[in-house]
């Protein structure tokens, strides 16, 4: 096992990580009350050349892999997750497309993968695994997104790609603004469909981990943020985080998000190997991420007291965004399930 | 899984046909007695047989892993066996890192020594901690005083490992209780030394397969070549011989979360082959457990193989290694004890190894610096806590 970062994730991490910083962090409130990021941060964004970096190089990507996107994910969501998904215009909906057309569908998409203000969305269909030729109807409570180009659905036997045939609604919704939030109506007939539930498995399997290091990332900021304002506030005479039930709350906090990470890492390693543990570890990744986000998301708040219930400080919005995520990919009891069943050894969905 | 090299891997698997041909049922038999196995069974000297062919593993060139993966990998294969007869393998145990670094050479040849070349199966063994002071080393009242002929030891031990079969107990005591923890220093006190009383093997719990020791000093007097490091002059760092000694202490501190690993996985083990063999793997309440259990073992195996991935790179692990001695502890309690939710009544009527293994994986959260006293380390080095 080799714990260390490779030479270009390092330097991914140092510029990602700058842009971060620089560009998404100061601007966290004024993303979210716009619902959207400013299209010049699209563009810087864009000229890092990041966009689709974990594509496969036939597909006009990088073909960086899994681990090198978790990374990354964290260092943006550590940042602003919502902003990380309204940057992304392509993962994971190009997941499912990738795993189960391989390059020449991902291939079909060039030119909308090249086009500046193209974008791919993602829902999540039980029905999914229809046979080519049949039409696909549905709606999903909440997308993440403001509009998309192409909606891919996935479900645990296959998966279908609408180009027309749907509409979004902007919502309200519960955290991550500066994505947009859409109720999402669909019904047409899908231009691909697959049926095939390894295929489906292993295209979910990347699509949690995306989100689990989204979660990350929030986590890494809800820990870091409470414990500085913990050093820096005093109480009874010392920093309040000097008084020992703090201090272990602290510690117990950042032991984890390192526990999320390991296993969000591990995760990744997995799926870039093509081991067949893959799709039972990123399930279980994703459960750990978010049953971590309860604590953690909450306490970055109890540090902060009274503060951290208002909007003034950023750890409200970690613990909406942390929770937010947790919804995503099909839940986190459809993880535990799928991961039960894995080391179960028992067919996925097939127990009841 | 673990991304090992072949070359380990194949000395791994001899450690686990070992462990299941003879570490398992010697444990059980000895939880079963409520007492260690006496010196001279026959396991001990099975033992020198196979440390003899196998144990050179550590050092085999043909293993790319640097000492501390390699120590934590057989720790954890050994603890998933029998932690408890991991801890009374004969040997020099513990005491033999701090021997070989801060003794002389005439202390490393006459301690050290007996232990080389040898199939009689002989033990070392290290006694810190006190009645009143257990993590507050600072406490400790023990007291050496020069005197023409030696040192006078007072003072009580307790829990101490293998300390009433070893051939010389290595003992911790103040030479000069002015400077507080400078002053301590570790004195041999070789077997039947008079004055070494009151000698009690303690009823424990769980991990019954090794002797915890309680004894007291009561003008035990060794020779003056018996201080660890010889008479040098008083130590220029500020806590001299007792920062050599936790030094040590802390680098034994992921081998112990990897023992703790190992006991984990095997309570993991025995409540999916419950599960699987009684049909109640069919539950989705079942399965969600042994998920929940799994995810928490490979967390906690991650962050021990990090703590030595690091210190074999000398990239500073003290964070990690706390963080990995403390939740690897909790995670082999959690997993025994829900390990013994899943087992249920079967755990209950006291035969099942899962339930010894919920007995014995307490201890681990407790030697080595408790749960709580590894959060403080974390503390200090994470917000600054306060010493």
């Amino acid at each position: 096992m080799d714990f260390a970062q490779s030479e270009s994730d390092d330097i991914i991490a140092e510029t990602i990580g700058r842009f971060a910083v620089d560009e998404l962090r100061p601007r966290l409130r004024e993303f979210e009350a716009a619902r959207s990021v400013s299209k010049a941060v699209r563009d810087s964004y864009a000229m890092l050349g990041f966009e689709g970096f974990d594509l496969p190089e036939d597909a006009g990507g990088a073909g960086l892999g899994m681990l090198s996107r978790i990374r990354t994910n964290r260092l943006l969501a550590e940042a602003d997750a919502g902003a990380a998904l309204a940057l992304d215009r392509f993962a994971p909906a190009v997941y499912v497309i990738e795993a189960f057309g391989g390059i020449a569908a991902l291939k079909s998409f060039e030119a909308m993968l090249g086009r500046p203000d193209s974008r791919f969305a993602l829902v999540m269909d039980d029905g999914a695994g229809i046979s080519s030729g049949a039409r696909v109807e549905g709606e999903a409570a909440w997308v993440p997104a403001t509009h998309a180009d192409v909606l891919v659905g996935l479900g645990p036997h296959g998966a279908w790609v609408l180009q027309e045939g749907f509409a979004f609604e902007p919502v309200a919704g519960a955290a991550l603004h500066a994505a947009g939030a859409s109720r999402v109506r669909y019904t047409g007939a899908p231009i691909h469909a697959w049926h095939d539930p390894a295929l489906a498995a292993r295209a979910l399997a990347k699509i949690r981990l995306y989100y689990a290091s989204l979660i990350w990332g929030v986590l890494t900021d809800a820990a870091g943020f409470s414990r500085t304002y913990a050093l820096d506030r005093v109480a009874f005479g010392k920093p309040i985080a000097h008084h020992q039930a703090l201090a272990f709350l602290i510690v117990d906090m950042y032991v984890a998000v390192e526990r999320v990470g390991l296993l969000i890492e591990d995760a990744a390693r997995a799926i870039d190997a093509a081991d067949d543990r893959a799709v039972g570890a990123a399930a279980a990744a994703f459960v750990d991420a978010v049953e971590a986000s309860r604590f953690v998301g909450s306490n970055g708040v109890q540090i902060l007291g009274g503060h951290g219930f208002m909007r003034d400080f950023p750890v409200e919005k970690a613990m909406r965004d942390a929770r937010a995520l947790g919804l995503l990919a099909g839940g986190c009891d459809a993880a535990r399930e799928d991961a039960g069943a894995a080391l179960a050894a028992i067919p996925l969905r097939a127990v009841a | 899984m673990n991304g090992f090299s072949p070359a380990l891997c194949a000395h791994i698997q001899r450690v686990r046909e070992w462990g299941r041909a003879e570490v398992r049922p010697a444990g059980l038999e000895a939880d079963r007695s409520g007492a260690p196995l006496p010196a001279d069974h026959p396991y001990f000297a099975k033992y020198m047989g196979f440390r003899r062919e196998h144990l050179p593993a550590l050092e085999d060139d043909s293993v790319p892993e640097g000492p501390a993966v390699r120590m934590v990998a057989f720790n954890e294969e050994n603890a998933y066996w029998d932690r408890g007869m991991g801890v009374a393998a004969p040997g020099p145990g513990l005491p033999s890192r701090i021997v070989a670094t801060s003794g002389t050479p005439d202390q490393r040849e006459r301690f050290l020594g007996p232990f080389r070349g040898t199939d009689q199966p002989r033990w070392g063994s290290f006694a810190l901690t006190e009645p009143g002071g257990g993590s507050d080393t600072a406490a400790f009242r023990t007291r050496a005083t020069r005197t023409d002929r030696g040192y006078l030891l007072n003072g009580a031990k307790c829990f101490i490992g293998n300390a009433a079969r070893a051939d010389w107990v290595l003992v911790q005591a103040n030479l000069d209780p002015e400077k507080g923890r400078a002053g301590q220093r570790a004195f041999f006190v070789q077997h039947g030394n008079r004055g070494m009383t009151g000698i009690k093997i303690e009823k424990k719990m769980g991990l019954r397969a090794y002797e915890s020791v309680s004894f007291i000093l009561e003008d035990c007097e060794v020779p003056h070549e018996n201080i660890l490091g010889g008479e040098r002059p008083a130590q220029a760092s500020r806590s001299g011989a007792y920062a050599e000694t936790m030094g040590t202490l802390n680098t034994t501190r992921v081998g112990v979360a990897a023992s703790a690993v190992g006991m984990a996985r095997s309570a993991y083990d025995e409540a999916l082959g419950f599960a699987k063999a009684s049909g109640a793997i069919r539950t989705a309440r079942v399965r969600d457990r042994l998920e929940a259990m799994h995810r928490q073992l490979r967390a906690a195996w991650l962050m021990t193989l990090r703590a030595a991935w690091k210190a074999d790179r000398k990239i500073p692990n003290i964070v990690d290694a706390s963080m990995a001695k403390v939740f690897a502890a909790e995670t082999a309690q959690d997993l025994a004890s829900a390990g013994m939710e899943i087992v249920g009544l079967e755990a209950g009527a006291g035969h099942h190894l899962v339930e010894k293994l919920f007995r014995d994986a307490k201890a681990l959260n407790i030697v080595e610096g408790t749960g709580q006293i590894q959060r403080i380390i974390m503390g200090r080095s994470l917000v600054g806590l306060p010493r």
